[in-house]
C-alpha cells in the first residue's frame, strides 16, 4: 500500500500523538483505572497502523525493520515471565507479589475501601503491565506492518 | 441414504441437545452461581495486593497463569505471521 | 439498572445487528468492512453500558481498528468488488 492523499496525512499527523498519550496513559494507570497492558498496548498499536494506512508500509518499512518488532516481543515475554519467576523466587509462588508491602518500589498499600488513587501501589501489577504492554505494542504492530508490505510487493527482495 | 449423511446427522443431533441443556441451565444474568471466591477477593484485594483496581489485581495476581497463556497466544500468533510472511530468498 | 439503560441497551443491540447484515449483504467489500467497524464500536459501547470498561477498551482497540486495517488491506491486496 502506498501512501495516500494529502488530506489523510495531515489528519493523521494531528490524530498520532494523541492517539500515542491515550494509550501509554492506559498502560502506566493499568493499576488504578480500566484497562492494563493489553489494552493500552492495542490502542497504540492502532496508531501505529493509523501511519501504515496513512504513509505507505514501504515507508514505514524504511523507518523499522520487523525483525526489531520481533525482539522487541520477545523482550516483553521474557520481562513478563521473569517478573514471575522473581515471583518465585522473593516469595512463596510462581506470579506470587513479593512488592506489595515492602518499601520499595510501588510498595505502598492503600486503605481499605474508596480511597484516592495513589500511583506508589500495586507491587508487581505496573512491572507487569509494562511487559505486557510492549509486547502487545510490538506484536500487533508487527502482523499489520509484515501483511501490509507482503501485499503490496509482489516478490520480496531479499 | 449415505453413510456420512447419517453419521453428520447423529453428530449434529447430539450436539443440539447438548447445547441445549446448556442453555436452559444456565444461572440467570447477575446472578452468578458460586459467589465465595468473588466475596474474597472483593473483600481483600487492598491488602493482598495493595492495588485499587480489582480487575487488574485478577487478571496479574490471582489469574496470571490466564495473561500467561494470552501472551502464549499473542507470541504464536506473531511467530505464524512471520513464518508465512517471511523474506524468500530466490 | 433503570429504565433508560435498558432502553439504551435495546436500541444499541438493535443497531449492532443492522450493522452486521449490512456488513453481510453489502457487495462494495471496502463499505462492508466499514460496516463491520462500526458494528464493532456499537459493541464497544454495548460492553459500557454493561459496565466493563476494560473489555470496552480492548474491542475498541482490537475489533474496531486493527481488525479493519488487516481486512483493507486484504481488500486492497485483491479485488474491491464481490463477484455476483
Amino acid at each position: 500500500m502506498s501512501g495516500m492523499s494529502k488530506i489523510v496525512k495531515t489528519a493523521v499527523n494531528i490524530l498520532f500523538p494523541l492517539t500515542m498519550i491515550f494509550g501509554l496513559y492506559v498502560i502506566a494507570h493499568g493499576h488504578l483505572t480500566p484497562g492494563g497492558g493489553f489494552q493500552g498496548g492495542a490502542i497504540v498499536a492502532s496508531g501505529c497502523a493509523m501511519i501504515v494506512v496513512a504513509y505507505g508500509s514501504k515507508w514505514v518499512f524504511k523507518q523499522i525493520k520487523e525483525k526489531r518488532l520481533s525482539s522487541f516481543e520477545s523482550i516483553g515475554a521474557v520481562g513478563f515471565i521473569a517478573v514471575a519467576l522473581l515471583g518465585l523466587v522473593f516469595s512463596t509462588v510462581f506470579f506470587g507479589n513479593f512488592l506489595a508491602g515492602s518499601s520499595l518500589l510501588f510498595g505502598t498499600i492503600p486503605a481499605t475501601g474508596s480511597t484516592g488513587a495513589d500511583f506508589n501501589t500495586g507491587g508487581v501489577l505496573p512491572l507487569m503491565n509494562f511487559a505486557v504492554g510492549v509486547k502487545v505494542i510490538a506484536g500487533l504492530f508487527v502482523i499489520v506492518l509484515v501483511m501490509a508490505y507482503a501485499s503490496s510487493v509482489k516478490e520480496w527482495d531479499t | 441414504m449415505e453413510k456420512r449423511t447419517i453419521v453428520a446427522v447423529l453428530v449434529f443431533a447430539i450436539v443440539a441437545v447438548f447445547f441445549f441443556f446448556s442453555v436452559f441451565m444456565v444461572h440467570p444474568f447477575g446472578k452468578p452461581g458460586q459467589v465465595n471466591m468473588d466475596d474474597h477477593i472483593i473483600a481483600n484485594t487492598q491488602n493482598e495486593t495493595g492495588t485499587n483496581n480489582a480487575v487488574t489485581s485478577v487478571v496479574f495476581d490471582y489469574r496470571g497463569f490466564d495473561t500467561l497463556g494470552e501472551a502464549t497466544i499473542l507470541f504464536a500468533a506473531v511467530a505464524g505471521v512471520l513464518m508465512i510472511f517471511r523474506r524468500v530468498k530466490q | 439498572m433503570g429504565v433508560e439503560f435498558f432502553i439504551a441497551n435495546i436500541l444499541v443491540l438493535i443497531l449492532t445487528v443492522v450493522a452486521s447484515l449490512v456488513a453481510m449483504l453489502l457487495r462494495d467489500l471496502l463499505a462492508a468492512a466499514v460496516a463491520m467497524a462500526a458494528m464493532s464500536l456499537l459493541l464497544s459501547l454495548e460492553f459500557f453500558i454493561l459496565q466493563a470498561p476494560d473489555v470496552a477498551i480492548a474491542e475498541a482497540g482490537v475489533g474496531a481498528c486493527l481488525s479493519t486495517a488487516i481486512v483493507i488491506i486484504a481488500i486492497n491486496g485483491t479485488k474491491r468488488m464481490e463477484d455476483e
